[in-house]
This record gives structure tokens, sequence and C-alpha cells, in this order.
């Protein structure tokens, strides 16, 4: 589906992302993490098109991302960024609807079909925004705004989305929803996508891979169980950690330590403490 | 406006089954209509207004070296700027004035004339209801704007522009000749270089008194190497301190008006400026002319309109510079 | 305007909105060619206008309404709507309810095209349309360079630009006025501030087509605006062609800005007042603003136009005047509102 392969990027005069390949493929997720100035967000902005690689080619549906037109890429990828910043009245339903633009027959003037209608209806209901319609975005909270974000994505129709930090103002209750959501559209449709994240044990739960990085090269890349490791992850964060299994999902689950007197000696592969 | 909004029952159905590209093209026909509909009455407005008079015209050129087409007899006068409406006064075509702009103030009889507006706007709707034989213009800026319009009605547009006391009195032959009053107009340019004649022959011999001419008092202004004033007061019996400096009216430096000192100030003044421009400027105040009182005041009318009346202002500056001279 | 409920447009009620204004535009068209410095009868005037021959006008009053009233509202009715346009444009192309083209100083930069066509090409009345669509894009180019930051063009940065670009440009009309000779001077102090006296049909036709031609790209582009005003990395990754957009509506908007300055001189305001009445009452989805300010912004303009040429009768004010007058203590208002939770 997408594909970076050996991509460097260059940005404001420093080597953003050195190096990195990337595989994205139906019904999977992928979850980008690393501390900050890692490269992720540029790596996911380069997916898209929206930064080009220096060296190295993203690679879309086989041909490379630069021969298609920007229409054609917005119907098969779409992104959930940080919440729009929106200084005029729009309501959430115009703003979902938004996201029918790339699949329009004619994207001059012309208005959104009865389908675009039913489409955008469907997202705000999964995004669990009914009764939102018609209040304008700036009027929503910031984790609500979000997930508007989300359901315009939704409406897209695309096959790949591209996430970073989804998470950021949601409630624990939403948290859980948005990817949940994601994880449920890659499985129904065989859709994919790649998401940013600080949070390492919602990625642990909700992803198929991990890829860690930092200063812009690719760390380790594999399952949750293979990259969340404790000695992988005070390599990167340079935090002690405590990686145990999820005691209902059985997903690895990181836990930081922060009392320095007492902590225990890592042993290989990581413990169950109980 | 809200109402008007929510009446239109928002629904979140669109309307018609067209496909996108018919609705395209519905809208930018839509605005292509509203275009040509307002372009329609364009096409229709050139109206037969004026048409030719059936009395004999004849061709002129005037000051401006335009040919201007004129009915034999002129019974209807617009003038454009407050001198021309004295010099249609002073050959005696008053009563014929049928339309002033709103500084046209002299003589009084001027002041029951319809207004049409100013100098430089004149509203070309009055002028047109006036129904004017001819339009007397004096600056070149009106050129550009509105006589196209008056052409576009057949009103004859007359440009005279007077710049300095000899042009008044060919200003003055030339409209007397216009208006048919040849033998008013003559006397009164005799009287005219009579007087100013006896004003140059009073001043020969006297030695020129140098003179700082304030136009206005902050920002400083003085008159320049362009200006006719510079030549009036030379005729005057004085010499402008500021005679070589470039452009009409300069904006001049306090430093160079301290070093200037300057044996006397004129301050035109009163007039249609009113009380502007009646005290000397602070960078003078020191000079010589202000230290031994010889600052005169002078009334801004007689100086500033190429009229009869700037005789009248010769006499007066030649007065004040010279008062032996004139008992 | 908290609690105010705005749904998805849709084309019936962009037509319903737009017709209703456009009966408006009627109504104001027709009570402008009667009103003047000079009194027209009424009921013969409005005859004359609905193109009866037999009325009660004298050929003087003909010849008042159609070769200089008529023309004249014609032309303030073009004014308006290049500039309400433009208007909306910048708002959304700068993700800015505040931006205008006088306020950016793009109507300056249309100004010293126009007054240097005058004085380098006086002789040649094409020149000055021409020049003036290059100061235009000249000054929306500064402008943008200079207010575009991180997150797009923040109120404050655009404000700044404005003020930035406006007075360098306002420098360089004054130096241009001291190459002028003295009289010419007082007539572009006038001009400067709006002044519709000065029609030609040239430039008449030129201000209709550029209106045409500017409204039509503008609104070909309406969809992909709606996106760019939410951002333009947004637009992107919805699949709107970001340069391309970004270039043919900034060329409409100096298009249309151009060709009202050289018309018309800079008449101010007009750009921000129109476009954000539209929204406030009808949403802000570009397929309805663009068109709908575009006939409201007509209207304005000869509203203002008529009071600037009958309050003090038989002289004039500068039209720029009165669309100040209505549009400044608006801007503060807005300003203070924070322009955004409208």
């Amino acid at each position: 589906m997408l594909e970076a392969r050996n991509i460097t990027i260059n940005y404001d005069s420093r080597i953003a992302v050195k190096d990195v390949s990337l595989r994205v493929r139906p019904a999977k997720v992928i979850s980008i993490i690393g501390p900050n100035g890692a490269g992720k967000s540029t790596l996911l902005r380069a997916l898209n098109g929206n930064v080009r690689p220096t060296v190295g080619e993203v690679i879309l549906d086989e041909q490379p991302l630069q021969t298609y037109a920007r229409r054609v890429v917005g119907q098969r990828v779409a992104v959930v960024a940080q919440e729009a910043d929106v200084r005029f009245p729009v309501t959430v339903f115009e703003f979902v609807l938004g996201g029918r633009y790339a699949s329009a027959n004619v994207t001059a003037w012309g208005w959104e079909s009865d389908r675009d209608i039913e489409l955008a209806q469907n997202a705000i209901a999964e995004t669990q925004l009914i009764g939102f319609e018609s209040r304008l975005l700036n009027e929503l909270s910031g984790g609500e705004r979000q997930r508007a974000v989300l359901a315009r994505a939704l409406a897209t129709e695309a096959k790949i989305f591209l996430l970073d930090e989804p998470t950021a103002n949601l409630d624990l209750a939403h948290q859980a929803t948005m990817l949940r959501l994601i994880r449920s559209r890659c499985d129904t449709t065989d859709s994919a996508a790649v998401v940013v994240t600080h949070d390492v044990n919602l990625a642990a739960e909700f992803s198929n891979e991990v890829m860690l990085m930092k200063d812009g090269r690719t760390v380790a890349y594999g399952s949750p169980a293979e990259v969340l490791s404790e000695q992988l992850l005070k390599k990167v964060f340079d935090l002690h950690v405590l990686v145990d299994a999820h005691p209902v999902s059985g997903a690895p689950r990181i836990t930081p330590v922060h009392e320095m007197k007492s902590v225990p000696p890592a042993s290989a592969g990581g413990s169950i403490d109980q | 406006m809200r109402a008007l909004a929510s009446a239109v029952n928002p629904s979140l159905r669109p309307s018609p089954k067209g496909r996108g590209r018919k609705r395209r093209l519905a809208g930018a026909l839509q605005i292509l209509v509203c275009a040509l509909l307002l372009a329609l009455p364009l096409a229709c407005s050139r109206t037969e207004t004026k048409q030719t008079s059936n009395s004999p015209t004849h061709e002129v050129t005037d000051e401006a070296g335009r040919r201007v087409t004129l009915p034999a007899k002129i019974d209807r006068i617009v003038s454009l700027a407050p001198n021309l409406t004295e010099i249609v006064y002073a050959v005696g075509a008053g009563d014929r004035l049928v339309g002033r702009t709103s500084y046209c103030d002299y003589p009084p009889q001027a002041k029951a004339v319809t207004e049409v507006g100013d100098t430089l706007h004149p509203s070309v709707e009055r002028i047109i209801a006036l129904k004017p034989q001819l339009v007397l213009v004096s600056t070149a800026s009106q050129l550009e704007n509105f006589t196209r319009q008056l052409d576009e009605q057949k009103i004859a547009v007359y440009v005279t522009n007077p710049q300095s006391l000899d042009q008044v009195f060919a200003s003055i032959e030339n409209l007397g000749q216009l208006f048919g009053t040849s033998e008013v107009a003559a006397k009164l340019v005799g009287d005219l270089r009579r007087r100013a004649s006896a004003v140059d022959h009073a001043t020969a011999t006297l030695k020129p008194v140098r003179v700082f001419y304030q136009v206005s008092d902050q920002p400083l202004y003085t008159i320049g190497h362009d200006a006719y004033l510079t030549d009036l007061i030379k005729r005057a019996g004085g010499i402008s301190v500021t005679a070589d400096v470039p452009t009409a009216f300069p904006r001049f430096s306090d430093e160079a008006a301290l070093a200037s000192k300057p044996d006397a100030i004129i301050l035109p003044t009163g007039g249609s400026m009113g009380n502007a421009n009646s005290t000397v400027a602070p960078a003078l105040k020191t000079s010589p002319a202000a230290v031994n009182g010889h600052v005169y005041k002078i009334n801004d009318d007689l100086v500033s309109r190429p009229a009869p009346r700037l005789v009248d202002g010769l006499e007066q500056l030649a007065r004040a510079l010279h008062p032996e001279a004139f008992k | 305007m908290v609690g105010t409920r705005h749904s998805s447009t849709n084309l019936r009620r962009t037509l319903f909105v737009c017709a209703g204004l456009f009966l408006l535009f009627v109504l104001a068209f027709l009570i402008s060619s009667i009103l003047g410095a000079q009194r027209l009868s009424f009921d013969g005037a409005l005859c004359a206008l609905t193109g009866k021959s037999n009325c009660s006008l004298s050929a003087e009053e003909r010849a008042i309404l159609f070769d200089i009233r008529v023309p004249r509202v014609l032309l303030a009715g073009a004014v308006g709507t290049c500039l309400a346009a433009a208007g909306a444009a910048y708002q959304a192309l700068l993700r800015n309810p505040l931006a205008e083209p006088y306020l950016l100083g793009v109507s300056n930069g249309a100004a010293v095209g126009t007054m240097a066509a005058l004085v380098f090409f006086g002789a040649h009345e094409w020149s000055r349309p021409v020049m003036a669509f290059a100061g235009a894009i000249v000054a929306t180019f500064l402008v943008y360079r200079l207010a575009r930051g991180r997150a797009g063009a923040t109120p404050e940065r655009l404000i700044l630009a404005g003020v930035i670009v406006t007075t360098f440009l306002s420098s360089a009309i004054v130096f241009i006025t001291t190459v002028m000779d003295a009289t010419r001077i007082r007539s572009f102090t006038f001009w400067l501030l709006g002044d519709l006296s000065g029609t030609t049909s040239n430039l008449l036709a030129v201000a209709f087509a550029a209106a045409a031609v500017g409204v039509i790209a503008l609104v070909m582009n309406a969809r992909a605006l709606n996106l760019m005003m939410l951002g333009e990395r947004d637009a992107f990754d919805l699949g709107v062609e970001v340069s391309r957009v970004r270039l043919i509506v900034f060329a409409a908007a100096s298009l249309l800005v151009g060709a009202s300055v050289a018309a018309s001189g800079s008449v101010g305001y007009v750009g921000l007042v129109v476009p954000h009445l539209v929204r406030l009452s009808f949403g802000s989805d570009n397929r309805l603003v663009i068109p709908a300010a575009a006939i409201a912004g007509a209207t304005f303009v000869i509203v203002a136009d008529t009071l600037a040429r009958t309050v003090i009768a038989p002289r004039e004010l500068p039209v720029g005047a009165i669309t100040a007058l209505i549009g400044a203590p608006l801007f503060v208002y807005l300003l203070r509102r924070g322009a955004s939770s409208v």
C-alpha cells in the first residue's frame, strides 16, 4: 500500500530523518514512538507528500508518491493531525463534510452529493459526535475537536490513516475509543494506520508493529513485544521502565520507574512481577 | 437576515439531482448573467442631448491651445474658478453668469448665482442642468476628468489660466471679445495698465526692499522662482529673498528662513483665508523685518487670484514697501 | 454570536440568497440613479430607467441620468463587487477575518502603480489598470511573505505586515507626488480616498471585465478555499493543490483590486465589512460567501457613493471617507471581539 524506502529528510538545516524504511500493509496498525525531536512527525508528513525526502522515496500503491495528483493522494491517505485552529464560524458538520473534497466529481464549485452527506453522518456517529453537528467548531473542547478531526478523516473513505498524536487531548474513555475505532476500521475494511504517539501503552495495545525512533534513526522495528523491552526503552528514553504483561489483554505493559534507589536489576527478556 | 437564513429551512439534503458539472455550469452562468445585466444599461446610455443649435457658431483657440466651438452670442456662462468669476463681472458679462464654484465670492452679486461645487470637483450634473453655452476652466487638472464628460454633452469648455499681470490683461481682453464686451474690456485693461505703470515708475529708482512672502506660518511655505507673485513683488519695488528657490510654492526650512534676514514680511491673510496666516512664523520673529515692525498684512484675495484686483494688490504691496513714494 | 445555528450550505440556499441580494442591488441601483446633486423628478426618472420613452424628462435631465449618473452608479457597483470579493478571498487565504485589501496595503500598491502610470505613461489610458494590477500583485506578495509564520497568518502578524506594507507604499506615494506639479496634488489626494467621478467608458469596461473574470475565478476555487481557510497543511492533506489555488486566488484578488483602484482610487473597508456581514448572516462556506459578497459589495458602495455625492451637494466627499466612517468602527468592534467567536 504505502512504503517509505530508505528515506532521509533534511529539515531546517539539520537531518530530521536518517535512512528510515517503513511498510504499511492492509489491516495493520504501525505505531511510531520515540522522544521529542526523534523525527516521528516529520516521517509521518513525508508519508503523504507534505515533506519531500532528500534521499529515498515514498511509494504509494506501487508508484512514487510524486506522480500522483493531490486529489488522488487525498482519496487514499487521510491525516489526523493536531486539532485545527479555526478562526471562522464553521459547524462540525461542515468541517467533517470537508473530507469529501478529494472524492468529489467536481472540486471547483460542486456541492456534496447524498452519499457524501451520508458518509459524513456515519463518521460523526462513529466518533460519538451526534448532537454536535450544528455546533461551531471553536465552541468545542479540545477533545471534541480532536474527534471531529478524526471524523473528517473517516469520512474520506481513505484506506490509509496517518495519525499524529491523536489522543493528546482526549480523556481516558475517548482515548481508548479512538484507537479502538481505528483498529476496527483497519480490521473490517482492510485499511491501515500509522500512529505517532507518546502513549507507549496504547501503542502496545493496539498496534501490530512498533517503530522506535531516536535522533531520526530507527532503533527498532517489529512487534510490540520485540520492540518494547526494558533495554531498548532505556536506551531511547533514558528512563528505567518495568515491562510486564497487561493482565487482561496480555499486551506489553510499560511502567516507568521513578524511585532511583531500589531499581531491580533488569532481567533479560523482561519479567512478570507478582 | 438571520431570520431569512433560517426561513430557508437548512435541510441537510442538497436539492437538485443534477450532476456536479451541471451545477458548476449553472453557477458560472448565473454570474455571467448578472454581469451582463449590469452592462446592459451601459449599452443604451448614450443619449441625444444638445442638438446643434441653429444659431451661428465660430471657432476660437483658447489659452491652452485647444480649438473650441462657440455660439456667436453667449448668454449662459459657468465659471469654475474665483478669479475667472471676477474677470467675467469686470468685463461686464456678470449678468450672464449662471453657475459658479462655492468659493467665488467677489463681487458680492456673485453670491446669488447657483453653486456647482468646487474648482477641482464640480458637479457635472448641476452644470448640465444649467444649460450653459460656455464653461470657463482654469487649472490643468480639471481638464483630465470632467471636460470629457462636458464634451460629450456638447458643452464648450474654454481654458484660461492667467499666471501673471500681463496674462491677466490678455485674459480680460480675450474674454471681452468672447462675450462681445470688447469696449468695456479695453477700457478696463487701459485703466489697469495705467495704474500698473504708475507703480512701475514710482519704484523704478528706489532700492528694492528684501521681502519674505509668507504663504503659511506652520508649516512654513513661501513663494519660489515660478510663482507670479515673485515678479509682482519685483514690480512693487521689492525683491523676494526666495526668488531663486525652484517651484512655485516651496516648503521652506526654518533655518533658511532665519538666515535670510528679510527687511519686510508680507502676510497674505483675510478674505477667503479668514484668520489663517495672520502671525509671523516663529523662525522669523527675530528678523529685521519683525523687529522693526515692517510686517504687512494684505488681503489674500487681492494677490492669490489672477484677476483685475491683482493691480490693487500690486498697489498695496508697493505702498507697504515704499510708503514715502506714495503720499 | 453564540448559538448561531448553521448547517451545510446547498445550491438552493445559495441561489436563494444571491437572488435576494440581487434584488436589493437592483433597488439600490434604481434609487441611487434617481438621487444626486441635481434634483430629478422621481416619476420621470423611474420611468426613464425602466426603459419607457415618453417620460417627463427634459433632454438635459436625460443626459444627467444616463450619461453621468448611471455610468457612475455602475462603476460604484463594479468597484464594490471587486473589493468585496477580493476581501473574502484574502480572508480565506490568509485565514483571518480581518484581512482586507485596503488594510493590507494592496490598495496602496495598486495606487502606486496607477500613479506611476499617470506620471510616466500619462497618454496611454491602458497603462493604468495594468500597472495597478502589477502594484497590487507586488503588495500582496510582500504582505504574504511578511505575515506568514509557523501557524499561518495570525491576526497580529497580519496587521503588522499590513501596516508595514501600507506605510511603505504611502511613502512611495508621497514621493511620487513631489515629482508632480502642485495642481495635480490636490486632485490626487482626493482620488486616493476614492473618487468615482472620473468615469471613462474604458475604465468602466475594464472594471466590469475584471469583476467578472476575478469573481468567476474565485468562485471556481471556492470549495478549495473552504479547506484552505482551515489551514494550508490540512487542505493539502485533504487533496487541495495548495500552491496552485494560492496562485490563482492571489492573482484573481490582485486583478480585482487593481482594476477597482485604477478606476476609482482606493476605497477602503469594503472588503472588510461586506464579507463579514455575509458570513455573520449565512455562514462561512465560500461557495456562498464569494458570490453573495460580490453582489452585496456592489450595493454597499452604491449606497456609500450616493451619500458621498448628495450629503454636501453640489460638493462631494470622497467615497472612501464614507466607507471608512462605517468600516472603521466595525473593524474596532471585530478586533475587540477577537473576531473568532462570531
